[in-house]
C-alpha cells in the first residue's frame, strides 16, 4: 500500500510539470498493464501490438485504426480501450488479473498522446552522464552538489528544507551509518565542543578511517551475496566462506575501488597471477545454497547454481530482474530467454561442479586460505619437512652399506604389521559358497577413514567377492573388494544409488594362477584417491562411481574372505588382509611379495621390485641403527605435522573456469529440456563486451565496471543511498526494469553515478559526499505537514529517521554495556540463541553457544544457518540469506517488544550498563540515568525523561528491596560475572531502568 | 479493572483520551488488505495437520488389492512412463512392485478404504475429504516441502499462512494471526524456518512457532527476578518515554511501536493461559488420546490447535515428521500412526462437538507419497518405498468441505491419476478460496512481478466444497 501512496505522491509532483514523460509517467502504466501481452515476451503475445518499442505501437490494427495517433488521443484505440465502461472492450481485459486504469492515469495516457506521443529509451539503458547542478533559489543551502538536486524538487514542491540537526543527534546519526556503532560521550563532547568550521568532517574522516566501518559496509553485502554458514538446504551442513566475509571488510577498510571489488568477486581467479586474495574473493559466487539432500538429481541442482550467480548478479550489479527471463522472455523488460542462459554461460565453466554436494565441509573447487600466521607456519612446517627430507637422504648411502651388511645374516620373515586390522594368512579353498567369517574389524571403518585391502587370489572364474567388510547383498552398505570380469574392483558403499565411490582397474587379472591385489583408499573422500595394485605395482584405474558423500558404520557386518556384497569366491584366496591406514606404494610391494626375509636376503640375482621393497622396508623397521631410524621417525613426524595443520587451515569455495560445458537454452527454465545452444555474452539491449576482451567472466566482470555500462554505477550509488536514508533514489533498487520505480531524483541519481566513476570508484569518497551533504544533515523531525505531503520522506525536506537494522541494536547494545568483543574476522560465533530451535527441526545436538568472548562479537560474526537463522535477527527483519537480497526491510512487531525485553542479550547488556551506571556515573540516581542516557543517545535526557527514569528507578528499588530474591535473579541473567562489590538490589533497579532505556523506540532508531 | 484501564490510569502525565485513540489506532486485530476476503468465506482459520516426510498412501489410504497379484514383479514401463526417479532407486536393477502389509476395509456410511493403522481415523471417515491424486513435479523432500508450504520449490516465497494472514489477517488482537507447532518426537527429514516465513512480505505476517516448555513464544516470558506487575509499569513507563520521543519526532512508527509493545504484553497474559491444557476436561483427553498429556506432542499440538482456533488465530500449521520409509516401513511406519491416528481424529470430534468444523478447514497430508515398487532390499518381512509426486493422498475436512467424499482416482498400480488430478497449487488455491480468498487476487508486488502463492498456476477444486 505505501508504495503505492509515495508512488502517486511522486506522480503528482511530476504531474504538476504540466509535459508529461514517458519514461516517468507513461512507461510504468503500459509495463504494468499491457506488457504482459503486448510486450517483450514473444510467447505471451496475443497480437502483433506491443507497447514496449514505439514500432510495436504502430501497427495498423485489426479494424484499420490505430492504438496510439500522435496529437490525437480522441482517435487512439488504446484511449478508447483503456477508458470503456464495457468489459467487453476495456483494457487490460478482467481475465489478465489487473486493476483497470486510474482516471489519473487515463488522463496521463490521454495528454502524452495530445502532446505528441513522444517515446522515449528506457532510462536505466543509457549511459548516465553528469547533469549540470540545477538552478536553487536559496544557494546558502547547499553544501555539496546532492543538496542542488534535493533542493531543487524540494522548491518545485513549495517545500523547505529542515534546519540543521543538532550536533549531538548528528554524531550519533552518522556514527551509526558508518560505523554501526553510537559514539561515546567523549566523541560527543569533543564534536560539541569543536568550533572549528571542519569540525563535522573531521568526525566523519575519523569514523571513515576505522576498521568499523569495513565491519559496517560488509554487513549488508554478506546479505546482497547471501553468505552463510551452512549449505541452505534439507540438512543444511556447515561451510566455512568466512575468509571471503574477511576479504569483504578489508576491502571496504582498505577503501577498495568499485571497479576492483566487483572485478575480483567476479573474476578474480581469471586475472593474471591472481593472488589468494584475489581468488578468495570469488568465493562470492560461491555463496549460493547447495544441496546434499539424499536421491537428489545432481544436474537440477548444479543449474540451480548457475541461475543463482546470474540472478545475484543481476541483482547487485545490474539492478534487473534477469531471472524472471528463465522460463520465458521478460515480460516486462527487453531481455530474453536466451539472454539469461547467454550469461548463464559465463557462470557454466566451473570444471566437475556437482549438483550434490558433500554436506560436511567444502566442495570444489575450493582454496586453502591461511591466515598470515597460518601462512607463516605453514612456511616453517614446509620448511621443516624440507630438513627432515634431506636429513633422510643425506643417510641413505648409509643405509644402503648397513643393510647389504645386515642381508648377509638377515633371517626369518617381516611383514608390514602398522596398521593391520585383519589378517588371514591360510590359503584357503573356496566353492563359489563357502566363506571364512572374522568379527568386524575393531576400528570404525567409515567414509573418511583410510584403508588398504589385499590378498592373494587364484580365481577360476571372473567374477567373485574376494574380502569384504558389508552387508551380505550386492547393493549392500560398506567395503568390499571384488573381482568382476576379471578386473579388480573396490567398493565404499554407503547407499547403492547415489553415495559412495566405486573404482577399478582398467586391465583384467589372469585366471587360474596367483595375483596378489591390493587397494587402498586415503580416507579423503574422492575416488581419485584410491589406487590399485596387481602384484604390487601400481596399474590404471577407471572410477565408476564418485559420490562418497555420507557417514555410516557397518558395525554389525563381519569380515568375509571369499565373500563380498552377496558375491562368492571360486579359487583359492591367500594372505588377505585389511589395514586402517592408507598403504605406501612401497609397503603395498612389500605385502605382494611371497618370498621370506631369508629368502630375498640369500637371492644374488634377480630380486624383485617388490622384494627390494620388502627387504628395505625390514632392515628400516629391525635392524636400522638408532640415528637411521631417528631420521626415519623426523621424517614421517614431520609429514603428519605438516599433514594435520595443513588440514586445519580454513578453506574458502572458490570460481574456477575451464569446463568448456556448452550451454543451451533451457526451456520452461527446466534443467532436462535443453533447447538452442547459446554462447556467453550480455543481453543485447546493452552495449556488448569489446573483442579485445576475454570472451569468459573476466570480461563480463570488465564490462560490469566499464564506462559505457549505464547500469552498475546507478545500481551501486542507489543502494548506498538507501542505507543513509532508508529509501533508494530508486525505491525499487533490486529492479532498475520498467517495473521499477522511477527515481525521485533522476539527475541526482546520474549525478552521483557519474561522481563514483569519476573519482575512481572511491568507495570511502562517495559515503563520505552522502553524509557530507545538507540534505543528510538535516534535522529528522516530521511535521504534520510534511507527513501528509511525504510520509516516506523521498522528498528529503527532513533529515532520516528509522528504526535501526538488526545488527546494528545489538551491537550496541553490547556497546554501551561494555559487554562487545571487537576483533576483526575469523570464524563465525555463537551467541546466545534459545535452546532446541535446531534440534525441533532437524534432531541432532543441536546449537552450541559460545563460552566467553563468543558471546559478544558483532553480529555480522553470528553464525547463520539458513534454515534455521538466529531468531533474534529475523525478528528484526533481517533477511534468511536464501538468496540475493538488497531491499532493506522495517517492520514493527510484538515478537520485536519481546526480545528487547526478555532476550538474555539484552537483559545481560541493561545489567552490565547498569553496573558502568553505579560505578562511573557518579553518586546519584539522577547523575547516573543521564550517564547511561548519554552512552547511548549521545545526549543527556530532557526533564520529561529524566523525571519518567527516575521514577522508574525508585518503583524497581522499591520493589527489588522488598524481594531480594528478584533482585538477585534479574542480575544474574548472561554468562558475564557480576561486578565485585555492588548492591544486589540496587544493580537490579538499576537494571531495570537500563533495560527500559535499551528498549526506547529512540534508542533503536536512528534519528 | 482492564488491562487497558490500567495502562491508562498508569500512564499519569499522558492524555487519557489521546493514549485511548492510540491504542485504538494501533490494534491489530483483522489486518488484512482492502477488498479481501474476495467473497463469503466458508472456513474461517485453517488448521494443517502437515506430515513431513511423505507418508505412504498405499499403506494408508489408497487401497489397491491388485497390488497383491502384482507382487514382486518389475513395475512396467507402460506404468512407469519413463517418469524421473530420485537417485536413491533410480539406479536400482528391479523395481518390485510391493503391495500394502496393512489390512483396508471399508468405514462409515461413505464407504471409505481405510488401513487398519488408523482406527480412529477410520471412525471419522464421514467428516473427512479425501484427495487421492494430489500431485507435485518435485521428488525430494526439500523441494517438495517447499512446494506444498510456499507455493515453489525454491525458497523466497512466503509461506501459506504468511500469504494468508497478509491477505486476511486475524481475528485477534491478543495472538498473531499465523502460529507454528512442530512435535517435539525426534527424528526424520529436517524441516526449514522457510517453510513458515514471509519471505518478501513484511516479516509480521510470519508464522510465530508455540514450543512447549517455558517460553511458548520465543522470549516470551519476563526473566526470572521481573514479575508481571513490574512490566506493566515498566510498559507505562516505557510508552511514558516513547510518547516523549512523539512529541518530539512526530513520527507514527513511535506509536506503533507503543501499541506493538501493548499486543507483547498481551500475548504474554494470553499464550501461557492458552498453552496450559491442564486443565481440560478428561473427556477431551479422551478424545486426543492420553499423548495429548505430554506438552509438544503432536496429539498435545492438535489439542492446543484447538484452542488457538477458538480464540480467532487465523492459521495453525502443525508439524509432524519422520514419516520417510525408505526401508523398514512395515515396523517405522505403524508408529507414525499411533502419533498422529487418534489425535488427528479427536481434533475433528472435539471440533465439531463445539459447532466449530463448520467454519475450520483442517489439513492432513505430506509433501508426497511413495513408490509402488520397493526400494532397496525386498526381503519377506521388510520393505520400503521412495518418494512419489504423481498421485498421493490427503484429507480434507471441515470449512465448507463436503464430508465424506473419495476424489480423484488412481490406476491400479497407484501410480498414475486416472481422474481428477489436483495440484499442490490446486490444493492451495482451494484452500484461499474456502478462505473467501481469489489465489490470482492475492498478489504482492515484488522485484516488477506480482507474486502470488499459486506461482503460475492453481485451479480452485470446487467438487470437493460444498
Amino acid at each position: 500500500m505505501s508504495r503505492k501512496l509515495a508512488c502517486i505522491l511522486l506522480a503528482c509532483g511530476a504531474a504538476s510539470a504540466a509535459e508529461v514523460s514517458f519514461n516517468r509517467d507513461i512507461r510504468p502504466i503500459l509495463s504494468d498493464r499491457c506488457f504482459p501481452c503486448h510486450g517483450p515476451d514473444a510467447a505471451n503475445r496475443k497480437t502483433k501490438l506491443r507497447f514496449d518499442i514505439e514500432s510495436g505501437a504502430s501497427i495498423t490494427l485489426a479494424n484499420g485504426k490505430h492504438a496510439i495517433v500522435a496529437g490525437h488521443p480522441e482517435q487512439s484505440e488504446i484511449v478508447r480501450r483503456i477508458s470503456s465502461d464495457d468489459k467487453a472492450v476495456r483494457m487490460p481485459p478482467a481475465y489478465a488479473g489487473k486493476d483497470k486504469l486510474t482516471a489519473r492515469e487515463i488522463s496521463l495516457v490521454r495528454d502524452w498522446i495530445a502532446q505528441g506521443a513522444k517515446w522515449e529509451a528506457f532510462w536505466s539503458f543509457i549511459p548516465p552522464t553528469r547533469p549540470a547542478l540545477p538552478e536553487v533559489t536559496d544557494r546558502n543551502w547547499p553544501r555539496n552538489p546532492i543538496d542542488y538536486f534535493v533542493l531543487s524538487r524540494l522548491e518545485r514542491e513549495g517545500l523547505h528544507p529542515s534546519p540543521e540537526a543538532g550536533r549531538r543527534t548528528l554524531i550519533r546519526r552518522v556514527s551509526l551509518d558508518l560505523t554501526g556503532l553510537p559514539p561515546t560521550p567523549a566523541e560527543v563532547d569533543a564534536f560539541v565542543a569543536d568550533a572549528s568550521p571542519n569540525a563535522y568532517e573531521k568526525v566523519v574522516d575519523r569514523l571513515l578511517a576505522s576498521p568499523r566501518y569495513g565491519e559496517k559496509m560488509a554487513y549488508r553485502w554478506m546479505e546482497a551475496a547471501r553468505y552463510g554458514d551452512t549449505n541452505g538446504y534439507q540438512t543444511d551442513g556447515e561451510r566455512n566462506m568466512w575468509r571471503w566475509r574477511d576479504w569483504v571488510i578489508d576491502a571496504f577498510n582498505r577503501n577498495m575501488p568499485w571497479n576492483e571489488f566487483t572485478v575480483d568477486q567476479i573474476a578474480g581467479d581469471l586475472l593474471p597471477h591472481a593472488t589468494l586474495e584475489q581468488i578468495i574473493a570469488t568465493g562470492f559466487n560461491r555463496n549460493h545454497r547447495t544441496t546434499g539432500e539424499g536421491g537428489i538429481i545432481p544436474e537440477e541442482y548444479r543449474v540451480e547454481y548457475v541461475a543463482d550467480r546470474v540472478q545475484t548478479t543481476g541483482t547487485v550489479f545490474m539492478g534487473l530482474t534477469i531471472g524472471c527471463a528463465r522460463c520465458h522472455d521478460h515480460k516486462y523488460d527487453p531481455i530474453s530467454q536466451k539472454d539469461f542462459y547467454s550469461l548463464f554461460a559465463f557462470f557454466n565453466q566451473i570444471p566437475n561442479e556437482r549438483g550434490f554436494v558433500w554436506n560436511y565441509g567444502p566442495e570444489e573447487p575450493f582454496v586453502k586460505a591461511p591466515l598470515p600466521a597460518q601462512k607463516a607456519r605453514l612456511d616453517a612446517l614446509d620448511q621443516k619437512l624440507a630438513q627432515a627430507r634431506e636429513n633422510w637422504e643425506a643417510v641413505q648411502p648409509k643405509i644402503d652399506k648397513l643393510q647389504r651388511k645386515w642381508e648377509k645374516k638377515a633371517a626369518g620373515d617381516w611383514t608390514v604389521t602398522n596398521g593391520l586390522a585383519f589378517r588371514h594368512d591360510a590359503e584357503e579353498a573356496f566353492d563359489n559358497k563357502r566363506t571364512v567369517e572374522a568379527p568386524g574389524p575393531p576400528a570404525d571403518f567409515n567414509y573418511l577413514d583410510p584403508c588398504a585391502y589385499a590378498a592373494w587370489i587364484k580365481p577360476e572364474t571372473p567374477n567373485g567377492g574376494i574380502l569384504s567388510h558389508s552387508e551380505d547383498f550386492f547393493e549392500g552398505q560398506g567395503h568390499g573388494l571384488y573381482l568382476i570380469d576379471g578386473k579388480v574392483r573396490f567398493h565404499l558403499i554407503h547407499r547403492w544409488t547415489d553415495l559412495g565411490l566405486r573404482v577399478e582397474s582398467v586391465d583384467a587379472i589372469p585366471l587360474h594362477e596367483w595375483t596378489h591385489v591390493a587397494v587402498t583408499y586415503d580416507g579423503r573422500r574422492n575416488a581419485s584417491g584410491v589406487k590399485i595394485y596387481v602384484n604390487g605395482a601400481p596399474v590404471r584405474t577407471k572410477i565408476l562411481f564418485d559420490q562418497n558423500n555420507e557417514p555410516f558404520h557397518q558395525k554389525d557386518a563381519p569380515i568375509r574372505v571369499g565373500g563380498a556384497g552377496g558375491m562368492r569366491f571360486q579359487g583359492r584366496i591367500a594372505g588377505a588382509r585389511i589395514y586402517n591406514r592408507e598403504l605406501s606404494a612401497e609397503e603395498a610391494a612389500a605385502i605382494s611379495t611371497r618370498d621370506t626375509i631369508a629368502q630375498i636376503a640369500a637371492m644374488k640375482t634377480g630380486r624383485s621390485a617388490a622384494d627390494a621393497a620388502k627387504l628395505r622396508l625390514a632392515f628400516l623397521d629391525t635392524a636400522a641403527p638408532p640415528a637411521v631410524k631417528q631420521a626415519r621417525v623426523n621424517l614421517d613426524a614431520a609429514q603428519s605435522e605438516r599433514r594435520t595443520f595443513y588440514d586445519s587451515i580454513p578453506t574458502v569455495m572458490v570460481m574456477s573456469d575451464g569446463a568448456n560445458r556448452p550451454t543451451f537454452l533451457l526451456k520452461r527454465g527446466a534443467y532436462d529440456s535443453p533447447g538452442g545452444k547459446v554462447t556467453a555474452r550480455v543481453p543485447e539491449i546493452l552495449p556488448q563486451l569489446h573483442a579485445d576482451w576475454p570472451q569468459n567472466r573476466l570480461g563480463l566482470a570488465k564490462w560490469l565496471v566499464d564506462r559505457s555500462n549505464p547500469l552498475t554505477a546507478r545500481v551501486t550509488v542507489n543502494r548506498f543511498w538507501q542505507s543513509y536514508f532508508g529509501t533508494g533514489i530508486v525505491k525499487t533498487v533490486d529492479d532498475f526494469g520498467s517495473q521499477g520505480e522511477w527515481p525521485s531524483h533522476p539527475e541526482l541519481l546520474d549525478w552521483l553515478a557519474v561522481q563514483l566513476m569519476d573519482s575512481g570508484w572511491n568507495v570511502k569518497a562517495i559515503q563520505k559526499l552522502i553524509v557530507m551533504s545538507a540534505a543528510y544533515q538535516q534535522d529528522s523531525r516530521i511535521t504534520p505537514e510534511l507527513l501528509r505531503r511525504d510520509p516516506e520522506n523521498r522528498l528529503l525536506a527532513r533529515g532520516p529517521r528509522y528504526r535501526l537494522g538488526p545488527e546494528v541494536i545489538r551491537d550496541q547494545a553490547l556497546f554501551v554495556s561494555g559487554l562487545l568483543v571487537e576483533r576483526i574476522g575469523g570464524p563465525s560465533v555463537k551467541p546466545y540463541q534459545p535452546p532446541g530451535l535446531w534440534q525441533e527441526l532437524a534432531g541432532g545436538k543441536g546449537y552450541v553457544e559460545d563460552k566467553g568472548d563468543g558471546l559478544y562479537r558483532r553480529s555480522l560474526y553470528t553464525y547463520w544457518k539458513r534454515t534455521a537463522p538466529p531468531p533474534y535477527m529475523m525478528n528484526f527483519d533481517s533477511p534468511s540469506r536464501e538468496t540475493c537480497t538488497v531491499y532493506e526491510q522495517r517492520t514493527n512487531s510484538p515478537l520485536q517488544a519481546l526480545d528487547l525485553m526478555n532476550d538474555v542479550t539484552f537483559m545481560e547488556a541493561s545489567r552490565k550498563l547498569a553496573e558502568r551506571m553505579i560505578e562511573q556515573g557518579g553518586d546519584s540516581p539522577d547523575a547516573r540515568i543521564a550517564w547511561a542516557f548519554r552512552q547511548v543517545l549521545a545526549r543527556e535526557p530532557d526533564n520529561v525523561r529524566r523525571r519518567i527514569l527516575l521514577d522508574a528507578y525508585r518503583r524497581f528499588a522499591a520493589n527489588y528491596s522488598a524481594n531480594s530474591e528478584a533482585a538477585s535473579e534479574i542480575i544474574h541473567q548472561g554468562d558475564s560475572p557480576v561486578a565485585a562489590g555492588l548492591q544486589p538490589t540496587e544493580l537490579a533497579a538499576y537494571t531495570g531502568v537500563a533495560s527500559l532505556i535499551l528498549n526506547m523506540d529512540e534508542t533503536i532508531s536512528k534519528e | 479493572m482492564t488491562r487497558r484501564d490500567f495502562f491508562i490510569r498508569g500512564s499519569g502525565g499522558l492524555g487519557v483520551a489521546a493514549l485511548a485513540q492510540l491504542l485504538r489506532a494501533g490494534s491489530t486485530a483483522h489486518g488484512g488488505q482492502p477488498g479481501f476476503p474476495n467473497f463469503p468465506a466458508r472456513a474461517k482459520r485453517v488448521i494443517y495437520l502437515f506430515q513431513s516426510g511423505g507418508p505412504s498412501q498405499y499403506e494408508l489410504f489408497d487401497y489397491k488389492p491388485r497390488l497383491k497379484q502384482f507382487a514382486g514383479t518389475d513395475l512396467p514401463d507402460s506404468v512407469r512412463q519413463g517418469q524421473r526417479l530420485t537417485g536413491m532407486s533410480a539406479s536400482q536393477s528391479s523395481f518390485p512392485v510391493v503391495p500394502s502389509k496393512f489390512a483396508f476395509a471399508q468405514h462409515g456410511e461413505s464407504g471409505a478404504w481405510i488401513s487398519e493403522l488408523l482406527p480412529y481415523t477410520a471412525k471419522v471417515a464421514d467428516q473427512l475429504a479425501f484427495i487421492k491424486t494430489v500431485n507435485t513435479e518435485e521428488i525430494n523432500h526439500d523441494p517438495a516441502a517447499t512446494m506444498a508450504q510456499t507455493g515453489f520449490r525454491l525458497g523466497g516465497r512466503p509461506s501459506m499462512g504468511a500469504w494468508i494472514s497478509y491477505g486476511i489477517g486475524c481475528e485477534t488482537d491478543n495472538l498473531p494471526a499465523f502460529v507454528v507447532m512442530i512435535s517435539n518426537s525426534g527424528g526424520g527429514q529436517p524441516l526449514y524456518d522457510r517453510l513458515w516465513g514471509s519471505a518478501f512480505l513484511p516479516s509480521k505476517y510470519q508464522g510465530v512457532k508455540f514450543r512447549s516448555g517455558k517460553d511458548p513464544v520465543l522470549y516470551l516470558s519476563n526473566p526470572s527476578g521481573f514479575t508481571t506487575d513490574n512490566r506493566r509499569t515498566y510498559l507505562d513507563e516505557l510508552a511514558q518515554l516513547n510518547q516523549a520521543s512523539y512529541q518530539d519526532y512526530g513520527d507514527p512508527e513511535i506509536n506503533a511501536r507503543i501499541s506493538q509493545y501493548e499486543m507483547a504484553f498481551r500475548m504474554q497474559a494470553s499464550v501461557p493461559e492458552l498453552a496450559d491444557i491442564s486443565k481440560e476436561p478428561q473427556h477431551v483427553f479422551d478424545l486426543y488420546g492420553e499423548d495429548a498429556r505430554k506438552p509438544g506432542t503432536f496429539a498435545a499440538n492438535c489439542l492446543v490447535a484447538r484452542r488457538l482456533a477458538e480464540r480467532g488465530v487465523r492459521f495453525i500449521q502443525l508439524y509432524h515428521r519422520d514419516w520417510d520409509h525408505h526401508g523398514n516401513l512395515p515396523v517405522d511406519l505403524p508408529k507414525r500412526c499411533k502419533d498422529v491416528d487418534q489425535a488427528s481424529a479427536g481434533l475433528i470430534l472435539d471440533l465439531k462437538e463445539r459447532g466449530m468444523l463448520d467454519d475450520t478447514l483442517v489439513i492432513w497430508g505430506g509433501e508426497f507419497g511413495r513408490t509402488v515398487y520397493c526400494q532397496g532390499h525386498l526381503t519377506a518381512t521388510d520393505y520400503g518405498r521412495d518418494h512419489h509426486g504423481r498421485c498421493f493422498t490427503m484429507w480434507l475436512a471441515g470449512g465448507g468441505v463436503k464430508p465424506g467424499i473419495t476424489f480423484g482416482e488412481t490406476d491400479d498400480y497407484g501410480y498414475n491419476i486416472v481422474r481428477d488430478g489436483v495440484h499442490v497449487h490446486d490444493l492451495q488455491a482451494t484452500i484461499l478460496y474456502s478462505l473467501g480468498i481469489d489465489h490470482l487476487r492475492l498478489t504482492y508486488k515484488f522485484q516488477g512481478r506480482e507474486f502470488r502463492l499459486t506461482d503460475v498456476g492453481g485451479r480452485v477444486v470446487k467438487d470437493v466444497l460444498t
